[in-house]
């Protein structure tokens, strides 16, 4: 039934150094829960990976071990041909490069917006206070939040605060971006607004691995796809490809469902 | 949840849709309060008019124990006799009639009313009658026992000159050591409480002694054996006061902790990530985005968590602190010790309650506001 699971598409380069960020073999359990059975991946500058599939597939999962918020309880994962799963590893440098975005924001409530993107800027990568500011307004102004600068998350829509914080990653000026459902909070008339910022990040050519359920953002921007499905990866190949002609039952039953 | 560009509030006020009253329901209503009133008026109206007429000892009185040679025996026997004074008597009698008239109405009518406001009337007027029967039968039974001996050492204020300054400093050293006992454990609890959420057990088990240690044993043997242990064990030298002082704070510090613990876990793990995910230590997570916000959630407790050490102040009354170190209790257990009279201790309620009472309507009016969400607290919708 899973046919790709163990034999990557051909812009897959496994194990090469050219790979910015590389899975191996992970899996995950949570107590007793197998979410994560063992899934390789490779991603290249400049990748946008969707991965899709049926809630509890582990996507979030997958997405987390990247920055590993999740620890994989076996496997490897690779950044920059870095090893980040020795635990000799300093996560908090390579997390400084690894952008990542949530379901439910989490921006900071008793911070402003403006605050909300300097404060890791002043207290993690030191920059001067006005080095800081500089750079937040201009993230924030990219995400078209400029104006909203000094308000509170409370007093912000759900789109808004998404925007925000993704300024508040790119800032950090990442070399890979991780999207986890971050429209799927949102009510329908603000999705748009937020995919419209994710479409011109990758147009800008940032890497990017994208966990959604927006079926037209992953067919029109990703350039590869993933089907997650009960922890391992079903099926993955160019987008359209995929959508026009899934491989496995699996697949053609979860578009069904979702189209 | 959208945009709030809309205001918070609405000035509109919501339409009243409880309806008329009628007679009956208003006349119950009625009945309520005029139990209590006349209850309440008959029984200060004859303790004012004894209080402010020249009289002597009667032999009620002498024979209910109080004495013409105790000092303040006559306010004493006021007291008791205005409390048997015909007034107060028709008044209760009659207080109980109508309350038991605004009950026995209420109770069998309130089902019947049509309207909300009728039914309002019915149920509220049963309610305070049956208060009145319940405040006269208590006047009644006091009186009927021997009210001469509970007055002459709890209502007795004559021996109270005097003791005005030192209750006032009482007063004020009660809130010090309470302020200062606070303080510190809040100090404490905070730390406590982040050693407990550790995942190493070794960091978690010695802040959990301590906490089960100060939580499970009682104040009174801390503040006792801290005193000893401080001065004779590790041969400080310090104040009684000063001593009280440090154990308070140890004391606050294992419920301060809990309170942190709680509040901390009661933030969303999310705002913990996404602190480490920006590159953010363990140590720069808590303090630039969790304790910051656990801090406003754990205001209220902590404030409780103070009126309720202002009263455990009284413990220290054992502890030989000198004159001008007196809390409220001890102020009042050595009026008491030197003129048998107890009813400093009813002075130090007061005194308690004159501190407290602003304290407490405080913490409701921060709690209210806290929970009106003001800056979003709870993070938002979407």
């Amino acid at each position: 039934m899973i046919v790709a699971a163990e034999d990557p598409s051909p812009s897959v380069s496994r194990g090469s150094e050219t790979s910015l960020v590389r899975l191996e073999g992970v899996h995950k359990w949570f107590g007793n829960l197998h979410v994560l059975k063992g899934v390789d991946l490779a991603m290249q500058q400049r990748d946008v990976v969707v991965v899709i599939g049926p809630s509890g597939g582990g996507k979030s999962t997958l997405l987390r071990c990247v920055s590993l918020l999740e620890v994989p309880t076996l496997g490897k994962v690779w950044f920059e041909g870095r090893d980040i799963t020795d635990v000799r590893t300093d996560l908090n440098e390579v997390r400084t490069h690894i952008g990542i975005v949530f379901q439910s924001y989490n921006l900071f409530p008793h911070m402003t917006a403006l605050r909300n993107v300097t404060v890791a800027l002043e207290r993690v990568l030191k920059l001067s206070s006005d080095e800081a500011h500089d750079r937040a307004m201009d993230q924030l102004a990219r995400v078209g939040m400029g104006n909203k600068a000094g308000a509170h998350p409370g007093q912000l829509s759900g789109g808004q605060q998404q925007r925000v914080a993704i300024a508040r990653a790119l800032a950090m000026k990442p070399k890979v971006m991780l999207f986890d459902e971050v429209t799927s909070a949102l009510d329908p008339e603000l999705v748009g607004e937020v995919l419209e910022v994710m479409i011109r990040l990758a147009g800008d050519g940032m890497t990017m691995m994208v966990v959604t359920h927006e079926m037209g953002f992953a067919r029109e921007v990703g350039t590869r796809m993933l089907f997650l499905d009960e922890g391992r990866v079903g099926e993955q190949g160019e987008p359209r490809e995929m959508f026009y002609r899934p491989q496995t039952d699996r697949l053609r039953q979860f578009f069904a469902k979702v189209l | 949840m959208a945009v709030t560009e809309a205001p918070l509030f609405e000035p509109e006020v919501a339409p009243d849709v409880r309806g008329p009253t009628a007679p009956l329901p208003a006349t119950i209503f009625a009945l309520g309060i005029a139990a209590l009133v006349v209850i309440a008026f008959g029984v200060l109206f004859s303790q004012v008019n004894y209080a402010f007429s020249d009289r002597a000892m009667t032999q009620y009185c002498i024979d209910q124990q109080v004495s013409p040679e105790d000092n303040g025996g006559i306010g004493v026997c006021n007291i008791i006799e205005a409390l048997r004074d015909p007034v107060t008597t028709d008044a209760l009698y009659l207080g109980m009639g109508l309350g038991a008239l605004s009950l026995v109405l209420g109770a069998s009518t309130y089902r019947r009313m049509d309207s909300r406001r009728k039914r309002d009337h019915a149920i509220t007027g049963a309610v305070l009658g049956s208060q009145g029967i319940l405040l006269a039968v208590a006047v009644l039974w006091f009186r009927s026992v021997s009210p001469g001996l509970f007055a002459k050492h709890f209502l007795n204020f004559a021996d109270l000159h005097g003791y005005g300054g030192a209750f006032l400093r009482g007063i004020r050293n009660t809130l010090v050591l309470a302020f200062a006992g606070e303080m510190g454990g809040i100090v404490i609890g905070l730390v406590l409480g982040v050693l407990t959420l550790s995942e190493r057990r070794a960091v978690r088990a010695p802040a959990r002694i301590y906490i089960n240690f100060f939580r499970g044993t009682p104040l009174i043997w801390q503040l006792v054996t801290g005193y000893f242990l401080l001065l004779f064990g590790f041969g400080l030298r310090m104040s009684a006061f000063t001593v009280a002082v440090i154990v308070f704070a140890l004391n606050t510090g294992a419920y301060a902790a809990e309170v942190f613990r709680a509040g901390i876990q009661s933030l969303e793990r999310g705002q913990y990530e996404a602190a480490r995910s920006l590159g953010m230590s363990y140590v720069q997570a808590m303090r630039y985005a969790i304790v910051p916000q656990a801090v406003r959630r754990v205001i209220p407790p902590l404030m409780n968590e103070f009126v309720i050490l202002i009263k455990d102040t009284a413990l220290v009354f054992g502890l030989g602190l000198v004159e001008s170190e007196f809390d409220i209790f001890t102020v009042a257990r050595e009026g008491q010790a030197a003129t048998f009279n107890a009813t400093f201790f009813t002075v130090a309620a007061i005194a308690y309650l004159v501190v407290t009472l602003p304290l407490i309507r405080l913490v409701n009016a921060v709690e209210k506001r806290l929970r009106s969400g003001l800056v979003g607290i709870a993070g938002a919708g979407g």
